[in-house]
């Protein structure tokens, strides 16, 4: 083409370039190919292949070892059946041919004859009918009757014929069937038998290959190859698109998809329960992944409450995040796992993924399944977070503080000056937070300005104030012993402790044990209080703060000296002996010129502070200390009604993106939420580390001392206040209306639960108590069990209902009614439940069941524990039960029937026994009607009509509903004193009844 | 020893440093006249085209980048998928001027021997299309798939988090080859960085070979043939371009603020940015008065800087030292020479005024959003 000499370069040299690079380029091909195949998740599906055929084999190996002893007998009965039909061959034989002969006759003579004519006895009836339409000419219509006459006659016995051939054939089938029959049911006999062989059996032919044919082994090979692998690949990216999980990309909100289950392969199977990661099965199944559960896998997928990138296929790329530091060390280690950044929701760490439960059940904290959770939202409201931090999706109701407002009658400023100083001081367990004394002001300066801040806080709550010091009033004192015992009696621990030892005092690591400390521990009141402050508080709590969560115990004087005695009794005289803090002058004009320069130019400031007396310099510091520390955000302090809260807004505080938290100067904490939300709890001002901020911009949340399990639990709650879009159908809080959620949070608000078990959490004073039927009842089925009328009468105003209780039920003047339809709605709404009226139940006292009623009645001696109205029950205090003439006013007559057919399963540990109902064996017996009564004969065992018999007849006793006066009478003369000897009276249980 | 380098590489990579030493050095290494033609012969400067030069200039560039790597901080910057361009980029650009150089540097002998450039190629300088073109061009195609692939597999695309308006990330980068022109918005307000230069950039390349009338040099390398010509594309584009894009990747941090390679990226760093118009220098503190309020008498000086810089000095150029050129070249093309070098001349002209005197804009009419 060329010739060599006209080239600039060597064409030889340049065709092995090509060749070379070439050569270079196939393989760089194939290297991406390869790199393009060779997915993560690909590996642990191969891995899972092994353990799946493993435990196929397993169950294979399990299910033949169960069917090893009786397969034989199965394999020799269909042996038998074998041979037997064996021995028929030959007239087998001869019967199937002869029906194959008829079969053929059938066909071709038979059918075939019968459907032609047929087509040509159709043809004259249509001429018929045209000529009945269009023509109507009498004598073609007479021919053509006559021809389909006859043609019908012929067309009938063809169809004899062909009948007759059908019903040879029917019965030689029929011999031949009944010679197979027996081998074809012992073989269905035994496939049945060895069905869950089988099933393992086919199950493992497509997992194994060595078990697979060569062609099927070359088709499995086929399947998984590069750009082949479109069609029907065995390994796959798994995916579950959730259509009601969006996930937020600014612009748009996209569905969640989820492809953990392209590793997590295990997770829905129970088999894989003990499986190493991540092959397990999820450790619930009850409650999430199956389509038998309220949380499917198709509904919810898995980042919907683990977070995390579901679109992830590795287990980097997927953003797991390690949940201790210990995992973390490990999966680096392992898996060279570090976080990706640019994912802004990565995975909860396992000990917060309860924060998800938020996102769709956002009206309880009594979430069964959800402890943790639960925990932190109640911590939340007894801390009071919200008095300072706004939080949309979590409201408290009321001050998590007591009133100020009258904070001379109660206190003397030097206590009140050493409280605020260091308040873990006087008690060791209070949930007022330290404010001062904390890691950013140790510098000596900022000290002396705390201290300061305190006095003036403390001029400020004192000003205008009349100082009592009435310290010394001894005529307020009764009895300690008897005020220990009414302490422990009365119920007042379904609130308070009073436990001086911190060893002893109830850990605070769930809700239950949190219900014990809803009011202060009460110790040190000696130091504390005076007695006339004391007892009045105690017989009547809301005249002193009207807002008070402490209810009215209706106690008589003397009772009320007494526990003011006891409580008194308690000093703290290392608190008492402690100096309390000083204002020094010059630090004075120093926090007040500060105050005064933020809102004036530094000339007027120094002027205005010049003309200032000590006085208004104090008032001055005192106001906007109060206002900066945010004191108001639990207490009812005077000027302060309408402040607006000092904290960050905390309504989508987990869904605030990482680089929106200021970790401060330092790099020893790991940049997550968690972690920074943890460490703001253990150390509120560890961000101020190293930081030169002026006094009165250092960070002022103040101390809570929470311990571990404390932080754990709200970390999980503030990361649960999130913006996440879950569609409707998956929103379980829409489930039930605002009054739900309102009467809840009431609940938790007076601490109910305290005393009584409430959607099964609570009732902690059981233990007090010693045993359920000396405590206040469960309130499980109360919504059920109670007309509304009635119990909004004894909320308002409690009676006694269970005589032999000495814990009495608390009079809340501070609820309001409409406070009350709440709760009570709530009750209902958690019964499922909804009866704001009722109409009477009225009783005919002539039914048979009635009489019935009565009689069973009389055998169960329900009068031996029951009040009837005004008569006492026969039997001794101890087990005294409440007033049947009160049940129709007070109970739902279905809610009768289920309590008598079995007390036990809705008030466990309950005295009173299941009634007993005859059956219709014992009513059939020759002398029933002497034993039993004519009535209860008649209804023959019919346990519903004789329920409804007792009920009416419980309905119908007459007497006053109200016995309390009676009953306070008795105990005044005979004493409580029985809770002692309580084993004599055991001595009917439900079997001799 | 290791953190002296680094100390003295952090201190002289300020953009203030860094610049000046550029630019002063810049005619030393390009001579654009015989003065500096002679230091550089003195000073043995020209060195650096040699084979030896570049095998040391090499290891020098793969010595910063190996001790970046073993620092805790450079190695963040250095070892990002999205700066590994830049890394290519600058052993590609040094290789390439050293290439071009080292080529000139042997012709610019050859002529002054009066022999013909090596390119030069017997009977009658021709080459075939095919194969001696096309083919190489094939093979050097394939080998650059090869690389792309294999870039590709091994470093995989940085990715982020979706886009959003309300949480950008800090530092906020443009895509690397962009990054000059950012650097510029540090200087300049959005419509000159962003629009007017980049167009003036493509446009005045465009319109060198109209310019540039001269007949050397062409189609071998040269230095001597058109130096002045070299000198100042030279400085435009390593300069004022990948200098800049250098600047952008590597030492610029959060907040923009500026970084040592080897200094740790401390989002919290605070530096004092208080820049002065100069309208407030001429009205406020010259004259003690309040700013007017129309905007044209508030900016008229800054106008009159501008009137001056842009078409007096033009004037007077050409009346003057540039007298010659201009009677050679004519007034049109003498224009655009003007319009398109004074423009350049204006970015370190402005990052001067900045440095020395805060100056924030010379003319300033927000209300307009006009701002130079």
């Amino acid at each position: 083409m060329f010739k060599n000499d006209e080239r600039y370069w060597d064409i030889n040299l340049l065709n092995k370039w090509f060749a070379i690079s070439s050569l270079i380029f196939l393989v760089c091909m194939v290297w991406m190919f390869i790199d393009d195949n060779d997915d993560e998740f690909k590996d642990y599906q191969k891995e899972f292949r092994k353990l799946e055929t493993a435990v196929i084999e397993k169950k294979l190996t399990q299910e033949l070892e169960q069917v090893k002893n009786d397969r034989e007998l199965y394999e020799s009965q269909l042996e038998v059946a074998q041979i037997e039909f064996g021995k028929n061959t030959n007239e087998l034989e001869k019967l199937e041919s002869t029906l194959q002969d008829l079969k053929d006759r059938y066909y071709v003579e038979n059918n075939m004859t019968f459907q032609a004519y047929k087509a040509e006895v159709d043809v004259t009836k249509y001429l018929i009918e045209a000529e009945n339409a269009h023509g109507g000419d009498e004598k073609k219509l007479s021919i053509l009757n006559k021809r389909f006459e006859k043609e019908n006659a012929k067309l009938y016995k063809y169809k004899l014929a062909k009948q007759k051939t059908e019903i040879e054939i029917a019965s030689i089938e029929n011999q031949i069937r009944n010679i197979k029959s027996n081998v074809k049911e012992k073989e269905k006999e035994l496939d049945n038998f060895l069905k869950q062989v089988e099933l393992a059996n086919n199950q493992l032919n497509l997992l194994d290959r060595n078990k697979m044919s060569l062609q099927n082994k070359i088709a499995d090979f086929v399947r998984d190859l590069p750009i082949l692998d479109f069609m029907a690949p065995y390994y796959k990216v798994n995916q579950i698109v959730v259509r009601d999980i969006k996930y937020d990309v600014n612009f748009a909100a996209v569905p969640q998809v989820d492809r953990c289950t392209s590793c997590h392969l295990g997770i829905a199977n129970p088999d894989f329960v003990d499986a190493p990661q991540p092959y397990t099965a999820h450790p619930n199944l009850d409650l999430y992944i199956t389509s038998a559960s309220p949380h499917p896998m198709d509904n919810f997928g898995c980042t919907g409450c683990h977070a995390g990138r579901g679109r992830g296929t590795s287990f980097i790329s997927s953003s797991h995040t390690p949940n201790t530091p210990q995992d973390k060390k490990r999966w680096k280690e392992e898996y060279d796992w570090e976080k990706i950044h640019h994912w802004l929701q990565p995975m909860y760490p396992k000990k917060h993924t309860q924060a998800s439960c938020f996102k769709c059940h956002t009206n309880t904290s009594d979430l069964a399944g959800a402890e943790k959770l639960n925990f932190g939202l109640s911590l939340i409201n007894n801390s009071g977070c919200n008095g300072c931090h706004y939080n949309d999706n979590w409201k408290s109701v009321g001050m998590a503080g007591p009133d100020l407002r009258k904070v001379n009658e109660k206190l003397d400023k030097n206590w009140v000056k050493n409280w605020i100083k260091n308040p873990k001081h006087f008690r060791y367990n209070t949930r007022m937070p330290s404010i001062f004394e904390q890691a950013n002001q140790e510098d000596p300066i900022v000290t002396k300005r705390n201290n300061t801040e305190i006095v003036a806080i403390t001029d400020y709550l004192f000003d205008n104030k009349k100082i009592e010091n009435n310290k010394s009033k001894n005529k307020y004192l009764g009895d300690p012993e008897n005020g220990e015992k009414l302490f422990t009696n009365l119920g007042c621990m379904g609130c308070h402790i009073s436990e001086e030892d911190p060893q002893n005092s109830p850990k605070i690591n769930s809700y239950s044990n949190l219900t014990k400390l809803q009011g202060p521990n009460l110790i040190g009141l000696g130091s504390k209080v005076s007695s006339e402050w004391l007892y009045e508080w105690l017989m009547n709590p809301h005249e002193y703060m009207p807002t008070t969560r402490m209810p009215n115990m209706r106690l008589k004087n003397d009772q009320a000296k007494d526990i003011t005695a006891y409580l008194l009794k308690s000093r703290n005289t290392e608190f008492e002996s402690t100096e309390p803090p000083i204002a020094e002058s010059e630090i004075i004009d120093l926090v007040a010129l500060d105050w005064l320069k933020k809102v004036n130019p530094d000339k007027y400031a120094k002027s205005k502070l010049n003309k200032m007396s000590k006085k208004e310099k104090m008032l001055l510091i005192g106001e906007k200390s109060i206002r900066h520390y945010g004191c108001y955000g639990c207490h009812n302090i005077d000027g302060f009604e309408d402040a607006k809260p000092i904290g960050v807004e905390l309504t989508y505080e987990g869904s605030k993106p990482v680089s929106k938290f200021d970790f401060g100067l330092f790099h020893d904490i790991d940049h997550t939420v968690h972690d920074w939300i943890e460490n703001k709890l253990k150390s509120p001002r560890i961000y101020d580390r190293g930081k030169e901020s002026a006094p009165l911009d250092l960070l002022r949340m103040p101390n809570f001392h929470y311990s571990e399990e404390e932080i754990e639990a709200v970390t999980t709650a503030v990361l649960s206040f999130n913006s996440d879009k879950v569609g409707e159908p998956l929103l379980a809080h829409l489930k039930k209306p605002d009054v739900y959620k309102e009467g809840h949070r009431l609940v938790k608000k007076y601490n109910c639960q305290g005393c009584h078990l409430i959607e099964n959490k609570g009732g902690q004073l059981v233990n007090t108590m010693g045993a359920p039927e000396y405590a206040p009842p469960n309130l499980n089925t109360e919504g059920e069990k109670t007309n509304p009328d009635w119990l909004l009468t004894f909320l308002e105003n409690p009676s006694i209902i269970r005589p032999n209780l000495q814990v009495r039920m608390p009079s809340f003047h501070q609820i309001s009614n409409e406070d009350w339809d709440k709760i009570i709605q709530y009750f209902q709404l958690i019964d499922q439940t909804k009866r704001l009226y009722r109409s009477e139940h009225l009783v005919d006292e002539n039914t048979t069941e009635y009489h019935a009623g009565e009689k069973l009645h009389e055998f169960g001696a329900c009068n031996n524990c029951h009040f009837y109205g005004n008569e006492f029950p026969k039997q001794a205090a101890s087990t005294w039960a409440p007033n049947l003439a009160l049940t129709k006013e007070r109970l739902n007559p279905d809610w009768v029937k289920e309590w008598l057919k079995q007390p036990q399963d809705i008030m466990p540990g309950t005295k009173m026994p299941a009634v007993y109902l005859p059956t219709e064996d014992l009513l059939s017996v020759d002398n029933a009607e002497e034993t039993w009564g004519q009535e209860l004969v008649e209804l023959s065992g019919n346990q519903d009509a004789m329920l409804d018999g007792i009920r009416d007849y419980i309905w119908n006793i007459k007497g006053p509903t109200d016995i309390s006066d009676l009953v306070k009478d008795y105990f005044e003369k005979n004493g409580y004193d029985f809770n002692s000897d309580e084993e004599e009276e055991d001595e009917w249980g439900d079997d001799d009844w | 020893m290791i953190q002296f380098f680094k100390t003295s590489v952090d201190f002289l990579s300020a953009p203030t440093i860094s610049f000046t030493l550029l630019t002063v050095l810049f005619p030393f290494i390009f001579p654009p006249t015989d003065w500096f033609d002679k230091v550089n012969r003195k000073l043995g400067i020209y060195k650096m085209w040699s084979h030896t030069g570049n095998i040391i200039a090499l290891i020098l560039i793969t010595f910063f980048f190996v001790v970046g790597y073993f620092d805790p901080n450079f190695n963040i910057t250095l070892t990002k998928a999205d700066n590994f361009p830049i890394v290519l980029m600058i052993y590609t650009m040094w290789y390439f001027t050293w290439l071009a150089m080292h080529k000139a540097y042997i012709n610019d002998e050859r002529l002054e021997k009066g022999l013909k450039p090596e390119e030069y190629n017997d009977p009658d300088d021709k080459v075939l299309v095919w194969p001696d073109l096309v083919y190489i061009e094939f093979i050097a195609l394939i080998l650059f798939m090869v690389f792309l692939i294999v870039w590709s597999i091994l470093v995989p695309a940085p990715l982020e988090e979706p886009a959003n308006p309300a949480a950008t990330p800090n530092p906020s980068k443009a895509p690397w080859y962009f990054l000059g022109l950012q650097e510029m918005l540090v200087y300049f307000d959005p419509w000159i960085a962003g629009i007017v230069f980049p167009m003036f950039i493509i446009i005045g390349m465009c319109a060198i070979p109209y310019i540039d009338v001269n007949k050397n040099g062409m189609g071998y390398y040269s230095f001597k043939e058109r130096r002045i010509g070299i000198f100042i594309f030279m400085y435009g584009w390593v300069v004022l371009w990948i200098y800049l894009i250098i600047v952008g990747t590597f030492f610029r941090g959060p907040n923009w603020n500026f970084f040592g390679p080897f200094e740790y990226w401390d989002p919290h760093k605070l530096e004092a940015l208080n820049n002065v118009n100069l309208s407030e220098f001429f009205w406020v503190k010259l004259l003690s008065k309040g700013l007017p309020t129309n905007p044209i008498i508030r900016e008229f000086m800054g106008f009159i800087v501008m009137f001056g810089y842009m078409f007096i000095l033009p004037i007077v150029l050409a009346q003057t030292w540039l007298k010659n050129y201009f009677e050679e070249i004519g007034p049109i093309r003498y224009t655009a020479l003007m319009v398109f070098g004074l423009s350049m001349l204006g970015l370190p002209i402005k990052m001067y005024l900045r440095w020395a005197f805060n100056l924030k804009y010379i003319v300033s009419i927000p209300e307009w959003f006009f701002n130079i």
